[in-house]
């Protein structure tokens, strides 16, 4: 314990004054203002590249909406399905289609949105409101003094399913995926701590003291958990605080996302560290990984790698992604359960191999 | 008896690092290592301090054999590592505390026994400044701090002055003097010979893996040189020097060399005084006569140099 307290403090005390660690704690952040000023731009820049959002469509043949719908300037936005009120909701529901809107019989609209982390969406619904809009001024127009909203005989309600609060803006977005690349990288705090206190001479004359193996590698191990997942609480706070990121309701569920994060990659980079017995090669790999995870996952701009995203979606970014965005706004349990439990099994398979290799290597 | 090691081979891969290794360190002595670069100092050392497990052979350390955590003993040993150990970017107050701390030493003592170390390495102005802004001699000087904290009954220094000013080279040496005259034992290892002259009571040379000759420096040299040389200088030209010098009992070579002349004897001639007779007339300038040193000891005993690799090793 005197052993384990004392190398805790140490390596506390030593990755608050690193390079590697400083870099993680102002370079990231700097990095996120940058990201997320860039993300809000495109947001509202006219020439950003769309995908057609799928929606479902429950409207009278030939009436104003279908035609809306159909003219040049709309139609790219969209990919149709023409169905009735009831398939619609269904359609929404199993997420074929990213929402939906129903015409109701007295003319309203309503539109049945499942809750997307997508810039499509978020302009479908913003195509939709504006179509009520149009549509509201041009009746404005037509009965000169009267009450818009009664002239149009319409009324747009915007409902969304199946439990979000709201759909994530890019800020949301890119707060949640550069956060866990954040906390993805901090693994190299890990790969500086244990080689300074473990495998350098400084570790080699702490080898030499009166302190168990296990004392000394759990205090090294968690001074670089603890300072990395405070380090990450950092960004989180002040994504919260300057940006006003939404962080939904289930704070702990997201906070353990977080540090399942955190404990992978300390598992990983030291599990690479044993591997190659190199500090540079280790922080090396570490990298690249972490960049092709960050990359596969839509961490740095949304991609589809078409049926490899069916094996992408367990990368270690993308299974964070799937528990914290659907803690927010609503995601299928069983899959976010699966992915928190896989972060933390992943993070423990890599320090019984680190601890197997280890052993042969201090034996 | 505090420590020793009996016939420990260790290999790295094809290479042989200890070869038969022997060695016994006595209650209270200070104990000289004396290898050139590549000798197997430091794997003696870390043989013996257990971080490296030896491939056949003993080693005890008070009693114990070294074998797993030792964790009893490691705590009367005080290790200064060859190279720098230290967390470079904490305090020098920091690291001591530290390493403090894995000994066991904990609270008002550990305050005061850092205070006690600053003070006697002559770092309690720089205390709270991170060694990576020290000189290479503070450096040094707090690395060796770090091994006495607990106050160790046996020290152990990996060529603690490698790579330093003269002034830091002479604190350290008076420290480890201090340290023996109160009683620690001390193996201090360096490939440095005017520091194990002074600093030691006993010496072992090593090379190539294995102990090449024990005793003390006097017993060493004496042992192991074969010549003595003295110079002459003198100041008229003197043709019938050399010839005349010659007849003396126990001269074996004359080398002149302009108006000196350099006289190389067997060991133990005792002719001192009778060069200096055949000389008698003419003006003598000077009379130089080489003591043997541990140097040629090596020397005459390896047939090497000990620092002729260029290698420091720092
Ligand atoms: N970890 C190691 N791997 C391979 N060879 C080593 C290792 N450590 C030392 N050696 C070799 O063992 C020999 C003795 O080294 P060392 O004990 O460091 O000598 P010294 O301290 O006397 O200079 C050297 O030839 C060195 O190259
Ligand atoms: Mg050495």
């Amino acid at each position: 314990m005197r052993g384990f307290l004392a190398t805790f403090a140490v390596g506390f005390k030593s990755l608050w004054k690193s390079p590697v660690s400083v870099f993680i704690l102002i370079a990231f952040p700097i990095l996120l203002i940058l990201i997320l000023g860039t993300a809000l731009s495109t947001y509202i820049s006219a020439d950003i590249e769309l995908e057609p959002a799928p929606m479902a469509v429950a409207a009278e043949e030939g009436g104003p909406l279908r035609a809306f719908l159909a003219s040049p300037d709309i139609s790219p936005f969209f990919e149709l399905t023409y169905t009735d009120a009831a398939e619609a909701e269904a359609l929404t529901k199993s997420g074929d289609v990213i929402c939906a809107v129903v015409e109701g019989g007295d003319g309203s609209l309503d539109v049945l949105s499942q809750s997307q982390i997508s810039f499509t969406a978020q302009i479908a619904l913003s195509i939709l409101d504006s179509y009520q809009r149009i549509g509201a001024a041009a009746a404005a127009a037509a009965t000169e003094g009267g009450d818009i909203a009664a002239a149009l005989g319409m009324d747009l309600s915007v409902t969304d399913m199946p439990l979000g609060k709201r759909a994530p803006s890019a800020t949301d977005y890119y707060a949640v995926t550069m956060l866990v690349m954040i906390l993805l990288y901090t693994g190299l705090n890990g790969v500086e701590l244990f080689s300074k206190g473990m495998l350098s001479d400084t570790g080699r004359r702490a080898r030499t003291a009166p302190i168990s193996k296990a004392a000394l590698v759990g205090g090294l191990l968690a001074a670089s958990t603890v300072t990395s997942f405070l380090q990450g609480m950092v960004t989180f706070v002040f994504s919260g605080v300057v940006y006003g990121v939404y962080w939904g309701e289930r704070i702990p569920l997201v906070l353990a996302t977080l540090f399942a994060v955190v404990l992978l990659s300390q598992a990983l980079c030291l599990f690479l560290l044993m591997l190659f017995r190199h500090p540079g090669a280790a922080g090396g790999a570490a990298q690249a990984f972490f960049w092709v995870s960050t990359f596969v996952s839509g961490g740095y701009t949304k991609v589809s790698f078409g049926p490899a995203d069916a094996v992408f979606q367990y990368a270690p970014n993308a299974m964070a992604h799937t528990v914290i965005f659907g803690s927010i706004f609503g995601g299928n349990e069983g899959k976010m359960m699966f992915c928190l439990a896989a972060l933390f099994g992943l993070g423990l398979l890599f320090y019984v191999l680190s601890f197997i290799l280890g052993r042969r290597r201090f034996s | 008896m505090v420590a020793s090691m009996e016939n420990i081979v260790k290999r790295y891969q094809a290479h042989t690092a200890l070869d038969h290794m022997n060695l016994t360190i006595h209650q209270g002595e200070t104990l000289g290592l004396l290898g050139p670069n590549g000798a197997g100092k430091t794997t003696a050392i870390r043989v013996l301090t257990g971080l490296t497990t030896a491939d056949a052979g003993e080693t005890r350390l008070f009693g114990t054999e070294m074998k797993g955590a030792a964790l009893a003993v490691k705590r009367r040993i005080g290790v200064v590592p060859q190279d720098l150990a230290l967390y470079e970017t904490l305090s020098a107050r920091d690291n001591l505390n530290y390493f403090g701390r894995l000994y066991g030493v904990r609270g008002h003592d550990l305050k005061n026994r850092v205070d006690e170390v600053l003070e006697l390495l002559g770092l309690t102005d720089v205390a709270k400044k991170a060694p990576k802004k020290f000189s290479g001699g503070m450096k040094r000087r707090l690395n060796i701090g770090c091994a006495i904290i607990h106050r160790p009954e046996l020290l152990i220094l990996d060529e603690p002055t490698v790579g330093i000013d003269p002034q830091s080279r002479n604190h350290i040496l008076s420290f480890v003097e201090g340290m023996a005259k109160a009683g620690t034992t001390v193996l201090y290892t360096s490939h440095y010979m005017e520091e194990v002259e002074r600093v030691c009571s006993r010496v072992l040379i090593m090379d190539a893996g294995h102990v090449i000759a024990n005793g003390s420096v006097e017993e060493l040299t004496k042992a192991a040189i074969f010549e003595e040389t003295v110079t002459l200088e003198v100041r008229e030209a003197a043709p019938d020097l050399p010839d005349s010098v010659k007849k003396v009992q126990g001269v074996q070579r004359c080398e002149p060399d302009g108006r000196s002349l350099t006289v190389t004897s067997a060991a133990g001639s005792q002719n001192l005084a009778r060069i200096i007779e055949c000389a008698a007339p003419y003006v003598i300038l000077s009379v130089a006569a080489k003591r043997p040193t541990l140097e040629d000891a090596f020397l005459a005993l390896t047939g090497k140099k000990l620092r002729d690799n260029g290698g420091e090793g720092i």
